[in-house]
Formats: C-alpha cells, sequence, structure tokens
C-alpha cells in the first residue's frame, strides 16, 4: 500500500467514530435497543419466544401512542387560565360619582331655542291625536300656525300610515299619498296589521335623490314624537356653541343642595362640571382632577356619599324628558361615564341609599384571550380622552363611520378632529343617513363589534339600591323649611317634596375582591408533565429523544446511504470492468473498509465489536490488567493506610 | 517481629493510657473504626477518575452513560449536553419550590341550588324610638331646636343685618340654655371670606364674652347672592374653654340633623337599657303579618335585639336558641313575607328623616350591621327581594391572611356579648370603642360597652362630643384599627334583587287596612294607612348558591411530581439518581481522605529518608518522590512508590490490626514518661524499622 494510503487509513482508525457504528440497519436497532435508556425497547430484544417479543412489541408502541396523545393534550391545554380571587380588606379609593339632572337643560332658558319646535310639536299632537293644552296656552294660535312656515314637519314629515303601509296622510297637507321606498319599523319588527290603522311614523328621504326614501314607523306615536322631537332637538343643539350650552344647562349650585362625605361636610368644589351632550351638565364628584382621589376608610351609609339634590321639575322640558328625577354613575376615575347607558336613575321625593361593592378583575391578554390592555391596539381613535373600554370603541368607531359616510358628526359622541356637528342647514341629509348608518351599525354591519374588544382590566362597583320614604311625614315641615333657607338666600321659593332627592353612595363593606386570571400553566410545568409523562410510561427523557434522532434519522440515513454509495459504486465498477476487463477488487474492498471501520477486521462485525468501537484509544486498554485487580488493590491500599490512621486517632 | 518489639516502646499509644480498662475500650475504638474504613472502601474505585467512569457507567441518569460510550467528539457533544440538561433541571427546580413556596391558590366556583339555610332576617324601624313615648325626654331640645330654627329662618326674609343678637331676652324664655350651651349651633357669617363672623344664635352670658367679635356693619347694597350663612356646631374640648372647633355644614339641614344626634345620644344614654327597650317599637305592632312558606309565623318568632341606630330590631330564624330553618324551594312562594307597621306619625322628626323599614339579610349568629348592609323599605309598597347566597371559602395561613374565627385578632370583640360570631364590621366598632373609652373616658352610645365602662353625657363627660368628633375624623385611628382587625375567611354576602311595586292596590286598599287594624287592635276602624304599611317577599332565587372555594395550587405531592417531572424529562433521573450521586460524593471524599493520607505519608518518609544518611536518596529517587507528591492516579503513583520502595508489597503482614495491636498494649504502660515533642520522632522510628523489615 501507498504510504498516503496507509496514512490515511491510520488517520481513519484513531479518528473518532463518525455516522453509524453498526454496519447495516439491523445491527444499528439491535444496538440501539440494548444500550437505549428507555426501557421497552430493550425487552424487546432481550425476549425469547415470538409470542413475547411481540407482546412487548405491542406494549412499547402503545407506550409511545400514550405518550403522544398525553403530550398533545398538556399542549393543547397550554394556553388555559385559572381564575383566582382575592378579597382584600383595605382602605378602599372612593369611586367617581356622576350625577345628573335627567333633563338637560332649563326648559325657560331654551325657549328661545325650542319654542318653534314646540309650537309645531303641540300642533301636531292636536291634529293626530286630538290634544290640547289647557288654559295657560289656549291662544294657541291656529292663526299663527297658518301663518308660519312648518320648517320642522317639512324637513322630517309625520306620517299616519294606512292600507298595510301603501297610503299614508301627511299632517302637514293632510293629502294622502303613496308611500315609497323601505319601512322600518322603530319599535319592534313585530308589528301587527291589526292596529294599523294606529301606526305613526315619518320619512326620512335622501336629499339629493328624493326617491331614496326610508319610513320609520312606532306603534305608539309617544315614540313616534319623542323621536321625532329628538332628531330636531339634536339638530337644534348641534348649533348651540358648547359655553351657551354650559350656561343654558344647570350650576352646581342649583343641583346639589346639600353634601356630606366620610362624615365631613362637601360642597360644590369637590364636584366638577362635565357636560354631556344629552344630559346638559352633569357634576362628578371625586373626579380625582386635581389629582387626589378621596378614599374611605369606614365602610357604611354614615361615611360615604351623601347628597340632597335639587330637582326643578317644573323646568322640564315636556317633550324630550318624559321622567323626571336623576342619574348616576359609579365609575373609576379614569373612565367616561357613559350615563345615557348604564345610569342608574334617582326617584324624587325619596331616599335612594346605594351600597356598593367592589370588584376588580383582570383578563390575561393575547393567546389567552382576546382582550385588549390599553387599547392601543385597536385601529379606531379613542376620541374621548379617558382610557379604553367598550364602549368608548364602540362609539368613536360609529362616530368615525358617520363622518366618514355622513360628513358630519353625531351630537351625542365627541367630534373627531376637524369634523363637526349634523345640523340641518349644512347637511340636510344627514338624519337619513345617520338612520341608515345605526341600522347597520346594530345589524353589526359596520364592523364596529368585531374590531371592538373588550379590555382587560376592569373595576366594578356592584350596586345594591333601596329606597326609603324621605323626608318623613314628621320631618317634612323642619327639612323642607330648611333647605328653603339653603338654597333661599339664592331662590325665593319654598321648596317642594318632589323637587328634591337624597341620594346616598357608600361602601357596604371595605373589602376588595379581586378576580384575576393567571396562567394554568407556566412552560415549568408544561416540561414537568412532559417528564412526567415520558417516565411513567417508557422511563424516557430528553436524551432518549436525542438518542432516537440519533439512531434513527442520523445513523440510519448513513447506514443507507453508505449502502446507496457501495451499490452505485459496484454498478459502476462492474460497467468499467466490463468495457475495460480488468477486475478491481482490491479497490473496492479497501473503499468499503475505508469508509466503515467496523469493516476493517476481517471478522465479520458482530454487536460486540461494533460496541468497542467507539472508544479507540488504545492508551486506555493497559489500564485494565491484573494488577488493578480490585482485591490487591484494596489491600495494599490499606497496608499502606493503617499506620496513618491509628495516628490520626491518636492525635 | 523484632523489630515490632523495638518499635513497642515508643508505639503511638499515648501518655493517658494509664488504667488497661480506659486502654482496652481506646483499642476497640480503633478496631471499630479500622473495620468502618475497610468497609467504606469497599467502593467502587480508588481514583476520581475510575469512579466516575464506574458511576457514569452505572448510573440511572441517562446522560453520564452516553459520556463513556461515545467517541471523544460526541464525548464532548454529550458532556455539554449532559451539563446543560442537569443545570437545566437545577433551576427549573428552583422555579417549581419557588412557586410552591409562594402558596398559591386556585378557586373554583361552583353555582346551582341547593336546599340551604334561609338567611336570618333583621327587621327595623328607621326610626329607633316612638315619639309618643321619648318625648318627654327630647321635650327642651326640641323646644331649644325649634326655637334656633325660628331665630336662623327669620333673617332671609327680613333685612341682611343679622338680627339674631336683638330681642333675645323674650324668646329664650323657657329654653334650657344650659343645654344649649353644652354643644351649641352658630351661624358662620361668610360675606367676607377671610374674616368670617361667628355668630351666636341664642345671646348667653358666656359667648358675650368668648370669641364673637363685633359683626361689622355689613355693606347695605348686599345683593342676596353674597350674603351666606353657614350653620356650624361648636364643639369644646370643655365647656366655657377656648379649645374649640366648629363642625361646618354646607347645609343647616345636615348640620341641624347632626347637632341633634349628638344631643339626643347624651340624653337616652342615661336611660336604662329596659326603658329604651319599651320605649321602641314592639313586635306586635310592628310586624303584622308573617308566612315562611306555607307555614304561619308571627311576631313570636322573631328575637328581639336592642340596636343603638334602630332601637328595637327583630330577627327572623337568628338559629340562635332554635335550628335554622331550611329552604328547598326556590320563589316568592317559598320565601318568607311579611307585612310591617312603621307608624310614620309616631317619628321623632329631627332625629330620623328617612322613613320606611331596614332590613338587613345576614348569616345565622352574626350581629347585623345595618348602617353598612342593611337596605331600606318604603312604605305603601311592596319590595320583593330575591336572594343569591355569595359564599367565600379561604383558606387560612399561610395562603392567605385572613382569620377563621377572630380568636387571633388583637382587638376585643364587645360584640362577643350577643353571643355573635367574629365579623369584621364587629372588629372595627369593638376598635373604635376601646379607642373612645381609652382616649375620651367613656364609651359611645352606638356601641356596646367594655366592662366598668359607662356611655358619655354632656353631664358627666362635658368634652364628649368635641373628643368623638376628633377621634372619628382621626385618620391614624382609623388605620390603626383597618390594620388591627382581619376579615373572616369564610366570607358570606347575600345578593339581592329588589324590585318593588305599589301596595296595597288602590281597589284592595279597604280590606285590607281594615283587616290588619282589626286583627293588631281588635278595633273594626282603620288605624294603619299607606305611609306605614309594608310587604317584604324574601325568597331564593332559581339559582341560591354562588360558592368560590380556594385551593392551594401547590402541594407537597404537586411540588414532589413536578420535580420528577423535570429531572426525568431532561435527564431521565429520580430520586434513587440523587441517592447515587450522594453515595459517589462519599466516595469521592473517601478517595480525596486516602490522598491526602498517602500524601502525609509519603512526606514523613521523604523526611525519614532525609535523616537517614547512610541510606542517601538518589537525584532520581529525590525527584521522583517530589514529582509524585500530587499524584492522584494510583496507578502511578503505586508504581512509583513501588519503584522507591521495592519491598512494599511484603509489608503488610506486619501491620495486621492483632499484631500491632497487642505489642502495643503491654508497653504502653511504662511508656507514659515519655514526653509529647519525642512523639513524631518515636514514629519516624517505627516508620523507619518497619521499611527496615
Amino acid at each position: 500500500m501507498a504510504p498516503g494510503k496507509k496514512i490515511t487509513a491510520r488517520i481513519k482508525k484513531t479518528l473518532p467514530v463518525r455516522g453509524p457504528q453498526a454496519p447495516t440497519l439491523r445491527e444499528l436497532m439491535r444496538w440501539y435497543c440494548l444500550n437505549t435508556n428507555t426501557h421497552g425497547c430493550r425487552r424487546i430484544v432481550v425476549s425469547r419466544g415470538r409470542l413475547r417479543r411481540f407482546i412487548w412489541i405491542l406494549l412499547t408502541l402503545s407506550a409511545v401512542g400514550l405518550i403522544l396523545w398525553q403530550c398533545a393534550e398538556l399542549l393543547l391545554n397550554y394556553y388555559s387560565a385559572s381564575v383566582s380571587v382575592t378579597v382584600q380588606f383595605q382602605k378602599l379609593p372612593f369611586p367617581a360619582v356622576t350625577i345628573c339632572n335627567i333633563n338637560p337643560y332649563k326648559y325657560s332658558s331654551m325657549k328661545d331655542y325650542l319654542s318653534e319646535l314646540d309650537k309645531e310639536t303641540k300642533k301636531a299632537l292636536e291634529t293626530f291625536y286630538g290634544f290640547s293644552e289647557g288654559k295657560s296656552k289656549v291662544r294657541r294660535a291656529a292663526g299663527d300656525w297658518n301663518g308660519t312656515e312648518s320648517l320642522f314637519l317639512r324637513q322630517i314629515p309625520l306620517l299616519r300610515l294606512e292600507n298595510s303601509f301603501r297610503t299614508a296622510i301627511d299632517f302637514r297637507s293632510g293629502r294622502k299619498r303613496k308611500v315609497e321606498g323601505s319601512v322600518f319599523h322603530k319599535d319592534s319588527s313585530i308589528v301587527n296589521s291589526g292596529d294599523s290603522n294606529d301606526i305613526i311614523g315619518f320619512q326620512l328621504c335622501d336629499a339629493n335623490n328624493s326617491s331614496e326614501c326610508a319610513l320609520y314607523t312606532f306603534s305608539s306615536g309617544v315614540n313616534a314624537i319623542q323621536e321625532w322631537y329628538k332628531l330636531h332637538y339634536m339638530n337644534i343643539m348641534a348649533q348651540i356653541p358648547l359655553e351657551t350650552k354650559e350656561e343654558l344647562s344647570y350650576s352646581a349650585d342649583d343641583l346639589l343642595l346639600t353634601c356630606f362625605f366620610d362624615g365631613l361636610s362637601c360642597d360644590k368644589r369637590h364636584f366638577t362640571r362635565f357636560h354631556h351632550p344629552l344630559h346638559g351638565n352633569c357634576y362628578t364628584f371625586n373626579s380625582g382632577e386635581n389629582g387626589t382621589v378621596l378614599s374611605t376608610s369606614t365602610g357604611g351609609s354614615e361615611y360615604g356619599l351623601q347628597v340632597v339634590l335639587y330637582i326643578d321639575e317644573a323646568d322640564y322640558n315636556p317633550f324630550l324628558v318624559t321622567s323626571s328625577g336623576a342619574k348616576i354613575i359609579v365609575h373609576d376615575q379614569d373612565e367616561y361615564p357613559f350615563i345615557e347607558d348604564i345610569g342608574t336613575e334617582i326617584e324624587t321625593a325619596a331616599a335612594t341609599s346605594i351600597g356598593m361593592h367592589f370588584t376588580r378583575s383582570r383578563k390575561l391578554s393575547k393567546p389567552y384571550s382576546d382582550c385588549t390592555e390599553t387599547g392601543a391596539d385597536i385601529p379606531v381613535e379613542n376620541l374621548y380622552n379617558k382610557s379604553y373600554s367598550l364602549q368608548i370603541c364602540l362609539h368613536s368607531c360609529f362616530q368615525k363611520a358617520m363622518v366618514e359616510s355622513c360628513g358630519c358628526a353625531q351630537y351625542a359622541q365627541p367630534l373627531p378632529n376637524g369634523a363637526e356637528y349634523c345640523n340641518y342647514k349644512k347637511y340636510p341629509n344627514w338624519m337619513y343617513c345617520y338612520y341608515r348608518l345605526h341600522e347597520k351599525f346594530v345589524k353589526e354591519q359596520l364592523g364596529c363589534q368585531q374590531i371592538c374588544k373588550d379590555a382587560c382590566s376592569f373595576k366594578e362597583w356592584a350596586l345594591t339600591t333601596s329606597i326609603a320614604q324621605w323626608p318623613s311625614t314628621a320631618s317634612e315641615d323642619w327639612m323642607l323649611r330648611v333647605l328653603s333657607w339653603d338654597k333661599g338666600q339664592k331662590i325665593n321659593k319654598k321648596l317642594n317634596k318632589t323637587d328634591l332627592a337624597n341620594l346616598m353612595v357608600f361602601y357596604k363593606d371595605l373589602n376588595e375582591r379581586f378576580i384575576s386570571e393567571n396562567p394554568a400553566n407556566t412552560i415549568v410545568i408544561l416540561l414537568s408533565n412532559f417528564g412526567g409523562q415520558l417516565g411513567l410510561w417508557m422511563s424516557c427523557s430528553v436524551v432518549c429523544v436525542i438518542e432516537i434522532i440519533e439512531v434513527f434519522f442520523i445513523d440510519s440515513f448513513s447506514i443507507v446511504m453508505r449502502r446507496q454509495w457501495q451499490k452505485a459504486k459496484k454498478w459502476w465498477n462492474d460497467r468499467k470492468r466490463d468495457r475495460t476487463g480488468k477486475p478491481p477488487e482490491v479497490g473496492d474492498e479497501e473503499q468499503q473498509g475505508h469508509d466503515n471501520p467496523a469493516c476493517i477486521d476481517e471478522d465479520l462485525p458482530t454487536f460486540n465489536t461494533a460496541l468497542r468501537l467507539p472508544m479507540p484509544q488504545e492508551g486506555h486498554l493497559p489500564r485494565t490488567p491484573p494488577p488493578n485487580y480490585s482485591t490487591l488493590r484494596l489491600e495494599t491500599a490499606f497496608t499502606e493506610q493503617l499506620p496513618d490512621t491509628l495516628e490520626a486517632e491518636q492525635h | 517481629m523484632s523489630a515490632r518489639g523495638d518499635a513497642s516502646p515508643v508505639s503511638p499509644s499515648s501518655c493517658s493510657d494509664l488504667i488497661f480498662p480506659l486502654a482496652d475500650t481506646r483499642m476497640n475504638l480503633k478496631k471499630y473504626f479500622v473495620r468502618a474504613l475497610h468497609r467504606l472502601q469497599k467502593g467502587p474505585g480508588y481514583t476520581y477518575k475510575e469512579l466516575l467512569v464506574w458511576y457514569c457507567d452505572n448510573t440511572n441518569t441517562h446522560g453520564p452513560k452516553r459520556i463513556i460510550k461515545e467517541g471523544p467528539k460526541k464525548k464532548v457533544m454529550w458532556f455539554f449536553l449532559t451539563l446543560l440538561f442537569a443545570s437545566l433541571v437545577f433551576w427549573q427546580w428552583g422555579i417549581l419550590i419557588n412557586t410552591y413556596l409562594s402558596y398559591d391558590v386556585t378557586s373554583s366556583l361552583s353555582i346551582g341550588f341547593k336546599t340551604m339555610k334561609f338567611p336570618a332576617v333583621t327587621v327595623c324601624n328607621a326610626n329607633p324610638f316612638k315619639y309618643s313615648e321619648v318625648k318627654p325626654l327630647l321635650k327642651e331640645l326640641d323646644k331649644l331646636i325649634e326655637a334656633a330654627l325660628e331665630r336662623i329662618l327669620q333673617p332671609t326674609h327680613g333685612d341682611p343685618i343679622s338680627p339674631l343678637l336683638l330681642n333675645g331676652s323674650n324668646t329664650t324664655e323657657g329654653l334650657d340654655l344650659e343645654l344649649w350651651n353644652q354643644i351649641p349651633l352658630v351661624l358662620i357669617d361668610e360675606q367676607d371670606k377671610d374674616n368670617p363672623v361667628i355668630v351666636e344664635i341664642f345671646e348667653t352670658n358666656q359667648s358675650a364674652a368668648g370669641n364673637q367679635t363685633a359683626a361689622p356693619p355689613a355693606p347695605t347694597n348686599v345683593t342676596s347672592e353674597e350674603k351666606k350663612y353657614k350653620l356650624a356646631v361648636k364643639l369644646c374640648s370643655h365647656q366655657g374653654s377656648n379649645n374649640c372647633t366648629y363642625r361646618n355644614f354646607t347645609s343647616a339641614a345636615q348640620a341641624v340633623t347632626e347637632w341633634y344626634i349628638l344631643q339626643s345620644t347624651s340624653i337616652l344614654s342615661k336611660v336604662p337599657l329596659q326603658e329604651r327597650i319599651r320605649m321602641g317599637y314592639q313586635a306586635e305592632d310592628m310586624i303584622l303579618a308573617c308566612l315562611y312558606g306555607a307555614e304561619p309565623c308571627n311576631y313570636k318568632n322573631f328575637t328581639q335585639i336592642y340596636h343603638p341606630d334602630h332601637g328595637n330590631c327583630y330577627i327572623f330564624n337568628w338559629g340562635m336558641d332554635k335550628e335554622a330553618l331550611n329552604s328547598s324551594n326556590p320563589g316568592a312562594e317559598f320565601g318568607l313575607k311579611l307585612i310591617l307597621d312603621i307608624s310614620q306619625q309616631d317619628y321623632i322628626p329631627y332625629l330620623s328623616s328617612a322613613a320606611g323599614a331596614r332590613l338587613m339579610l345576614h348569616q345565622q349568629k352574626s350581629f347585623p350591621f345595618l348602617k353598612d348592609q342593611g337596605i331600606y323599605a318604603m312604605a305603601g309598597t311592596e319590595t320583593s327581594i330575591g336572594v343569591l347566597v355569595d359564599e367565600l371559602e379561604r383558606m387560612g395561613y399561610p395562603y392567605s391572611d385572613c382569620t377563621m374565627n377572630g380568636s387571633d385578632v388583637p382587638v376585643k370583640n364587645l360584640y362577643s356579648e350577643y353571643n355573635t360570631s367574629y365579623s369584621i364590621q364587629a372588629c372595627l366598632r369593638s376598635c373604635f370603642q376601646n379607642h373612645m373609652t381609652e382616649i375620651c373616658g367613656c364609651g359611645h352610645y352606638m356601641f356596646p360597652l367594655p366592662e366598668g365602662v359607662t356611655y358619655c353625657n354632656n353631664e358627666d363627660n362635658p368634652g364628649w362630643a368635641y373628643c368623638y368628633s376628633s377621634l372619628r375624623s382621626s385618620i391614624r385611628h382609623r388605620q390603626i384599627c383597618i390594620d388591627s382587625c382581619k376579615e373572616t375567611c369564610n366570607d358570606t354576602q347575600y345578593k339581592m334583587t329588589i324590585s318593588m311595586a305599589d301596595w296595597p292596590s288602590e281597589a284592595s286598599e279597604d280590606w285590607i287596612f281594615h283587616i290588619l287594624s282589626y286583627e293588631r287592635d281588635m278595633s273594626t276602624n282603620v288605624t294603619l294607612d299607606r305611609n306605614g304599611i309594608i310587604k317584604l317577599n324574601i325568597y331564593f332565587q332559581e339559582y341560591n348558591y354562588r360558592t368560590i372555594s380556594e385551593s392551594a395550587a401547590t402541594t407537597i405531592v404537586w411540588l414532589l411530581s413536578s420535580l420528577g417531572g423535570q429531572f426525568g424529562f431532561w435527564m431521565g433521573g429520580s430520586v434513587l439518581c440523587l441517592i447515587e450521586f450522594g453515595e459517589i460524593i462519599i466516595d469521592s471524599l473517601w478517595i480525596t481522605i486516602i490522598n491526602i493520607i498517602s500524601w502525609c505519608k509519603g512526606l514523613k518518609q521523604k523526611r525519614v529518608r532525609a535523616q537517614y544518611p547512610d541510606m542517601p536518596p538518589t537525584v532520581s529517587e529525590l525527584v521522583e518522590a517530589h514529582t509524585n507528591l500530587g499524584f492522584q492516579h494510583e496507578e502511578a503513583s503505586a508504581a512509583t512508590q513501588g519503584e522507591a520502595l521495592p519491598p512494599e508489597p511484603g509489608t503488610p503482614p506486619p501491620n495486621y490490626d492483632s499484631l500491632r495491636v497487642q505489642p502495643a498494649r503491654n508497653p504502653g504502660t511504662d511508656s507514659d514518661t515519655e514526653s509529647e515533642e519525642q512523639r513524631p520522632a518515636a514514629n519516624h522510628h517505627e516508620d523507619a524499622s518497619v521499611r527496615a523489615e
């Protein structure tokens, strides 16, 4: 052999074994089964008898199946959350309490703006229902009526429908006319046709295309008139600047007669004004505006907020508001009070006591559930300068759609940048557009409900409301006198019981309940569970997995590749020999030997040779000879040590 | 053998071996240790390397075996893998143990309907006493406040300059000004914001000299908006002193009520309890009809309790002397139905302005804290209350800081006199009362009394109102109470769904009033009216319980299985593997000891060799010895030793225990004279002699 070849052969010999240690797949499998750390496999190889071996194969396979199944379960359940409830007794921050009069603006001061509309409304009531007000307005003006332009009714005609919505009587002209366009039932979709005579509604038409009309019908005239009135009212209010509106509404002095918090007297300075488009001036107690949030360290009605509200019922708008009292909402300082949606109504001539119970909740965000922490990931601009909530998102989303499709903003919600509120003068088409859009919104066609997610953490005050008569008959007399005196420094008027509402908001107990979702599994626990499963069924670990990868993929692959290579080589050589007639057997054998160190031996590759192969260091071999026998060594070790140990003890 | 004999006089048996038996035990001890050493030496190997190889080959942990079995390159890979997995295991164990020590809990929620104890129902009148009964006591007070109101309300109609000081003499006739001056009401004129003027309502001798500044003549063109009077309660630490505070009120109504409460508590606190109970509403007057499920009940089924806020209260199903009633059906038909009369005409006008019944649902054997958790029921209505029992069962220490029965709370529970269980409200009130008795010297009328203390009243404790109101507004004291009171672990709340309707209806009004009046008063006249009558329905909802119960999220079983899982996952190990590992550490310790000993011995041999000039070691020997000192390789050292000391294999026989021990014993008795200093040398002698052999 050439010296170069010799060197390479030696290098190959001394080099660590690369790739497969067994020459054939069968050997490899056998080697694996005998040496693996997993339990089942060894039994298969070791067992004698076909049945026993078969049973072991079956058991091993079922164990593998079980592992796969259980681990899949574990993986699938990984993103589950468990709920924990903690109760803490502590000094609690008092929530913000927003109080509004149900009537948004003083009717007396709104007269200038609304007199025309009211006149027309009364007229409509008279024509439809034969209603006429009492004596005071008896000089209602039949004469006036014909003279003035019935502006509002022309804009949106009120109609009485007959003949199953096909014909309608126009209120203004008294003429019958055919109804075109689609019919929308505002009240309910199940309007029985039996009393179709009484159905009243109004028609909204696209100003650009008058054939495009929508008819809104109501089963009751009360709703129809109110809705119709509201449309016009919003039109009018949209044109009034905010400062004027704030002046038209109630001042803190008007609304609040007395105030008492945490056993101490409070006054209007503790309240922050907040203008709500539909409820006028509202006042928020403890709004946290000046940076401090009041807190209470004692529960019970004495230590909460106690206010007496002055509800001037005589100054109510008769068409806009039909109930009397106040509306309150308990909310967090960062939250926007959606008083029209979730307010609690307060009765007059009664003491309403509201016991609160505080609950804080936190959900887990992304992989666990679909909620948002700050709302920053929602593609809807937050029009309210308060922290994110689902309500805010929905309203903002609707407003955005409104500005996009109608060109102006709806009155009840804040203005987006660069938009203005809708009014009839500038946007004659907006009402039709609004109704259409609202219809879509309710039917979830705008996609707002899909975009908006609920907030991950929220605070909730569960309210228990109860009502007592106030003032009691025994105390009514002096109470009203004293309250009149309080008030009387401003208004010279004796108060009536029905003008007053007493409100108490307090913590029932200072227990804060905190409900939070926690991940049920951490990665550590998942791995532990995996380990438990693997260990239980097969005594397997990651090491086994690596073994399996090593043996089944890398080694087997290289064995197969080697086989293919040899075959190809043989085929090539055969062809060559056929061509040249020279048999190159030696080279072939050599080649094989070099490729596979196991084949260097002349002996057939047995399992044992395969085993010994990975320890190629010759130097270790002499280590094992006889002198190292433990028996011998033991004695020498002791004879040497004995005196030393004895001495050590003596010292 | 002779060498043995020579060595014996200088044998290591020390000077203390005077007495035979003692020496005997010492020798036995030595034998024992020697044997123990023998036994321990039967380890897997004698060098660190052998030990490690043996361990890796035989351990049940998965990684190490591969290190041995694979070729050098893979060996390195497997070594690092094993190291990595081992560190992973330890890291994750740390996390698991941390999790365990954080004592997390998991909560489980269950909702449904089951037969449950019907809650205890406390009903009270919002007004504590019948006015007709307490009128004699409060007559003076009423006269005072009426006169005061007369004067306060007057100026709004009159001229702007306060006329209060004028014509004082004729209206103050017949008024108990002594009572007034204990806690007087004053008017504060805030026309000038910076310099408010305090105006006394009744001119008395004391006030003339005191803090009343001369009212500056107000500008005559004061508009009604600018004129602002405020009513305040003047509280002094003791009468006539200048240490006074004015409690301001934005509203006169509030001030009057507050003043009246302070004064009336002072008066009522002097009245004995029996008398107070008599003055309150009696059960038969108040509870007109009662029906529990289908069973009729009456006022006798109620337990009377005196509540300082509301006078006589009546508790249904308190469970104090009888078993609590169960309710096994949802719905109004199976609940409690009550008709109450609160007789609004008999209300004390200045004390309570709200009229109605106060009721509360609470647990059996617990005290009703109506001011906190009570609700109102309005007169002339039917109030339906659907109940959902909201239970919270928590684990105590160390999972959460709550108390099972209040025994570990450092506040004396004053409500235990009612024989009721601990609650946080009871604790807070007891805490306040304890502070009050400490600081003010008397107890507040609204809370139970500690032993040996009386209720506050104006005569005995003139400064009590000042003391009380400063204590009440003291944040510090409240915080102390909050910190010292703990909530209970099992918390039951009754969630109520309240709805109301007018009752009785106009059509049925007549006959209902007639029958109820007849039943109560045995008279055919109608003695009831809409303003006094209340109907209550209290029943379980369709789902009547919601239980949140806590359980430990991490138990010791959880910890062990997770630890095992981690160890198994990364390395396929178990506790036995840990024991194996511990064994190896002990073995290697022994090897270290042996090595140290042999090293010491090597050192001595070197010295001995140095001492004997007749046997000079060759340079190569010295070098050999020197380099071999640190040898840990057993083979190598054995080989070198064999080289340096050829007769080494022959040495064992004289070193046998039996041989060594015997000669050491006898001559040990006469070798005691040998000094301690000589011994090391003697040892060397012995060693030398042994070697010479």
